[in-house]
């Protein structure tokens, strides 16, 4: 195999009921991105049934071009139907770069697919870039986040990769010239014999706190779950999720989904505000991808000061009231004018 | 039902703030941690055990891990399985998660049959996730990922609740299978006195690599496709711009702050 | 001589301490505030076979041995020491019963009481009578098929929650006029009298019992009439003492692990305290405290295993472990300033559980005393 052969860099186009995931139009941006430094065919991936009409918006958002394999069989996902068109196609056209989203769906394919290819795969990228050898370096957390590592697939191709929602920005859709190539799909009954018996949604009532772009977050210093209202009240005034570290999550004010940490979730929120935090390390190498960091506590030498932008030394009992009123204030300006 | 469980010892968490990187050989020093086993990996333990105490049959586990860890198969045995393998050698040193996968399936396949097998959807450590995933795919068997719930197991086929985007899904999965746990899918048993007694009395194996017939080039650092080009502890440390005095005058500037943020 | 623990005991001591952490200590918290026994708790540790550690194999228990309980018990206490009192008190109801019983009695009482469907204490102190048990003055007396009791008993763990209590009373004069029976709470003239508030081990039970006409069957006396001192002596000095020893060692392994997290988080002068000489020296006093504690209860655990003969071992061991658990629970309290005193920091449970381990089972004078007098004899 000369793995200068295999060019293009490809995304995995997630779509669940005819609909994209915004992930995957992240993942196109992020191979435009890839391509200014190794330019390249960028091609979409995607599976389903009757939905030719995503290859269109795929383009838009920066795909080259899109194979489409529609077949009914691939209504729903089913790993092994899926795994085969993918590696297939891998085989055929061999791509340089397969990028997937680090979803439920696309952290079961994923590996699969590598298996069967033998390939190299990096999991939940927080980076992505190309070095001076061409090759794609894939930044990947390790212990909870207290480490980094790059890591190549220097021998094998496609080099592949999945990446968590949030670390890329989808850009602008524009009219963009593009092909769409259908692919046969010829099905192995073989693999038809996992049945997917039903399929669940579920009401999303708070936005998560991997998804807000605000996230307001309390820790064993609030106390009570009294005083738990001014975390949420907060949260509710900036429309952020709520999130809280261990003792919280103890005490049942916050649920485990929303436990931010080592342990828990990895948040890249604009704005993340923590108050009655002490800032242990297992807490905060889940907000180190915050871009601005704001905590409150009433400490001086609370060790969150040394991870944060602004650090308030104040009761936040005295204080978040205060903070809410002014907000209340600019919105209702807002609304005003 | 015989049953496989894969585990993954890993460094324990509560020390993991004394993981040094030596910054002469760029490696990661994890000397003197203890392995421990993982939450997930509890999980998918217990899940072997109850299913065994439904259905009747054998658990066993295995790890691919240095010779340290047997300590940890010791307490998997304790905790209620019935045997152990333990899959070391000097040459699986360095495997990335396709190698892993190929060690645990040679050393799956040459253990006599299995109905299931069960792993944690990731480890404490690397937390990838893509062993169960890699592990089915060489031994030819079908996987369901993130499971939460095992519904029934009703004439050779596997139902099961498992997470998904939407929500979840229900899967009906003929078996042999590997499923992948999370941590909603039950609460690990504690390890009794009569467990710790009965552990010293089942049998525990270690196999090497000329054991299970796999070239030392296929497996470990030279086997692996994925090579790791750096490691870095990322800083986190911020210059904070403090504030105190009296919240009245502080409020104006924090708001400030708050929509410069927001843009 | 081998000082390691083998894999066997650090497994036994893993299994324990996740269970300590994952089903004890959630617990902790309503006790402190209720008082209230943690029924589920202690039968979850029945089921755990904790209770039936001393117990042979043949009736249900692990009989695991004095070391291994040792073990037990510091790992427990180091989450709660309400909890490790709980399962060393049973021990002692249980002791009794497995070294003097006959085989009928054995058969009755053990299975139950070693899977923790029931729960077993010991009652000898009375009013009268503490670290003088000669001074008791419940008294039985042999009526047909029974005995009658008639008495009051204090301060007596788990005695209003015990099904099985193994009871000391006066059938005679003199020092072998003392016989041990097994009294179940359900014997009629079984009373419960007044529960004690304590200022600290919240949610051990303790309380007074009243044997009013108490009719206990014959068959229910243990050993023959006059053993009674040798029954619940052997139980207290060699199983109470290594009881108490071990709830001093947990609480002692708790007090240097909060004093070493406060000492590293809190800052004084830019850096934490831990890195200032006064307190590096505190910490150490308790670190040489625990290992000091860990080593006599060790060995005297490991003497009574390999049967030789302990009482002053234990005597030692609970001495210096319980003394270090009030001295090294104040420095703890004493390490964390102002918020040594507050509730919601750790320390101030350990202060107020350590006290009561120094007056049970012996006090240290009666230790002192046991001491002295092997050291007299044997030093000459």
């Amino acid at each position: 195999m000369n793995i200068n052969d295999w060019k293009g860099i490809w995304v995995f186009a997630e779509q669940e009921e005819g609909c994209l995931s915004e992930v995957s139009l992240e993942l196109l941006s992020a191979a435009r991105l890839l391509a200014k430094k190794r330019p390249a065919e960028i091609c979409a991936v995607l599976l389903g049934h009757r939905v030719q009409i995503l290859a269109d918006q795929l383009l838009a958002y920066g795909a080259d071009c899109v194979y489409l394999a529609d077949h009914p069989s691939l209504d729903k996902y089913l790993i092994l139907p899926y795994t085969r068109v993918v590696s297939d196609l891998i085989g055929k056209k061999q791509p340089e770069i397969l990028l997937l989203p680090a979803t439920f769906l696309g952290s079961d394919l994923a590996p699969r697919v590598a298996a069967r290819v033998k390939t190299g795969l990096s999991a939940h990228c927080t980076n992505l870039d190309i070095n001076e050898r061409g090759e794609l370096m894939q930044v990947v957390p390790a212990f909870g986040g207290k480490v980094m590592a790059t890591i190549l697939c220097q021998e094998h191709r496609p080099q592949m990769a999945t990446v968590r929602p949030g670390v890329f920005r989808k850009g602008e859709p524009r009219d963009r010239k593009g092909t769409v190539e259908n692919v046969p799909v010829e099905i192995n009954p073989d693999d038809l014999n996992q049945r997917v018996i039903e399929v669940h949604w579920e009401k999303k009532t708070a936005q998560t706190v991997e998804e807000a772009e605000v996230v307001v977050a309390g820790g064993a210093g609030v106390g009570s779950r009294e005083d738990w209202k001014w975390v949420e009240s907060l949260a509710e005034a900036l429309h952020g999720a709520v999130g809280g570290t261990r003792p919280p999550l103890d005490e049942g004010w916050i649920t485990e989904g929303q436990m931010i940490g080592q342990s828990g979730k990895t948040i890249r929120p604009k704005l993340y505000i923590g108050m009655g935090i002490s800032g242990v390390i297992q807490h905060t190498v889940g907000i180190q991808d915050a871009k601005v960091i704001m905590a409150i506590n009433n400490d001086p030498n609370a060790a969150i000061f040394q991870t944060a932008d602004l650090g308030v030394v104040s009761d936040f009992r005295k204080i978040v009231p205060l903070l809410l009123e002014e907000l209340k204030k600019l919105s209702r300006d807002k609304t005003v004018s | 039902m015989d049953i496989i469980i894969c585990l993954k010892p890993a460094p324990d968490p509560k020390r993991w703030d004394s993981i040094q990187l030596d910054p002469v050989t760029r490696a990661l020093q994890r000397e003197g941690i203890q392995s421990v086993l993982g939450p997930l990996d509890k999980r998918a333990l217990e899940e072997g055990l109850r299913l065994k105490e439904a259905h009747g049959g054998k658990v066993t586990v295995m790890a691919m891990a240095p010779p340290s860890a047997r300590e940890n198969l010791v307490e998997a045995l304790a905790m209620g399985a019935d045997e152990g393998y333990l899959l070391s050698d000097r040459a699986f040193a360095g495997s990335d998660t396709w190698a892993t996968s190929l060690v645990l399936s040679t050393g799956i396949r040459k253990i006599a049959g299995f109905d299931m097998i069960l792993c944690g959807s990731y480890s404490l450590d690397g937390s990838t996730g893509h062993v169960g995933a890699q592990v089915a795919e060489f031994l030819g068997i079908l996987n369901v990922s993130q499971v939460v719930a095992v519904e029934n197991i009703e004439r050779g086929k596997l139902r099961t609740k498992s997470l998904a985007e939407s929500g979840y899904r229900i899967l009906e999965t003929p078996l042999p299978a590997l499923i992948t746990v999370t941590r909603e899918i039950n609460t690990p048993r504690f390890t009794s006195l009569f467990g710790v007694i009965e552990a010293e009395n089942k049998p525990l194996i270690t196999w090497s690599a000329d054991d299970l017939g796999v070239a030392p080039g296929k497996v470990g650092f030279r086997g692996s496709p994925t090579q790791t080009g750096g490691v870095f502890m990322p800083e986190m440390r911020r210059k904070a711009e403090m504030l105190s005095g009296e919240p009245e005058e502080m409020v104006q500037e924090i708001v400030r702050k708050i929509r410069q943020a927001l843009g | 001589m081998e000082f390691q623990f083998s894999a066997q005991q650090e497994l036994l001591r893993k299994s324990v301490r996740e269970f300590a952490e994952g089903a004890i200590a959630p617990k902790v918290q309503h006790m402190e505030e209720t008082d209230e026994v943690p029924w589920d708790l202690y039968k979850e540790m029945g089921k755990q076979q904790y209770m039936g550690i001393l117990i042979p194999k043949e009736f249900g228990g692990s009989a695991l041995g004095h070391l291994a309980r040792m073990i037990m018990l510091e790992e427990v206490g180091r989450i709660s020491a309400a909890a490790a009192m709980a399962v060393q008190i049973f021990h002692l109801g249980v002791v009794p019963i497995v070294d003097f019983g006959n085989e009928g009695q054995k058969k009755k009482y053990l299975p139950a009481l070693a899977k923790g469907e029931r729960l077993a204490t010991i009652a000898v102190t009375e009013a009268t009578g503490g670290s003088d048990p000669t001074g008791i003055q419940t008294t039985a007396k042999l009526q047909g098929d029974s005995y009658i009791l008639n008495g009051r008993k204090c301060f007596i763990t788990h005695g209003h929650v015990a099904d099985t209590i193994t009871i000391m009373a006066r059938t005679g004069e003199g020092p072998k006029g003392f016989s041990a029976f097994i009294v179940e709470k359900s014997f009629a003239g079984f009373k419960l009298g007044r529960k004690e508030k304590k200022f600290g081990l919240h949610g051990c039970n303790t309380g007074e019992i009243a044997m009013e006409n108490c009719v206990v069957p014959r068959e229910n006396l243990l050993g023959s009439e006059g053993d009674g001192l040798k029954v619940s002596m052997s139980a207290i000095s060699e199983v109470g003492r290594a009881g108490m020893a071990g709830c001093g060692l947990g609480v002692i392994n708790a007090c240097l692990e909060a004093s070493v997290k406060f000492a590293n988080e809190r800052l004084l002068g830019g850096k934490p305290i831990s890195q200032h000489q006064a307190i590096q020296w505190m910490i150490s006093d308790i670190y040489m405290d625990l290992e000091t504690s860990r080593l006599l209860s060790y060995r005297a655990s490991w003497m009574k295993d390999q049967k030789i003969r302990c009482d002053v071992d234990m005597a030692m061991a609970k001495f210096y472990a319980t003394e270090a658990a009030v001295r090294c629970s104040k420095k703890a309290v004493d390490i964390h300033g102002g918020y040594g005193y507050m509730m919601e920091y750790p320390v101030q449970r350990y202060y107020r559980d350590a006290e009561i381990l120094i007056a049970s089972a012996g006090t240290s004078e009666i230790q002192r005393i046991v001491m002295a007098r092997k050291a007299l004899t044997s030093f000459k």
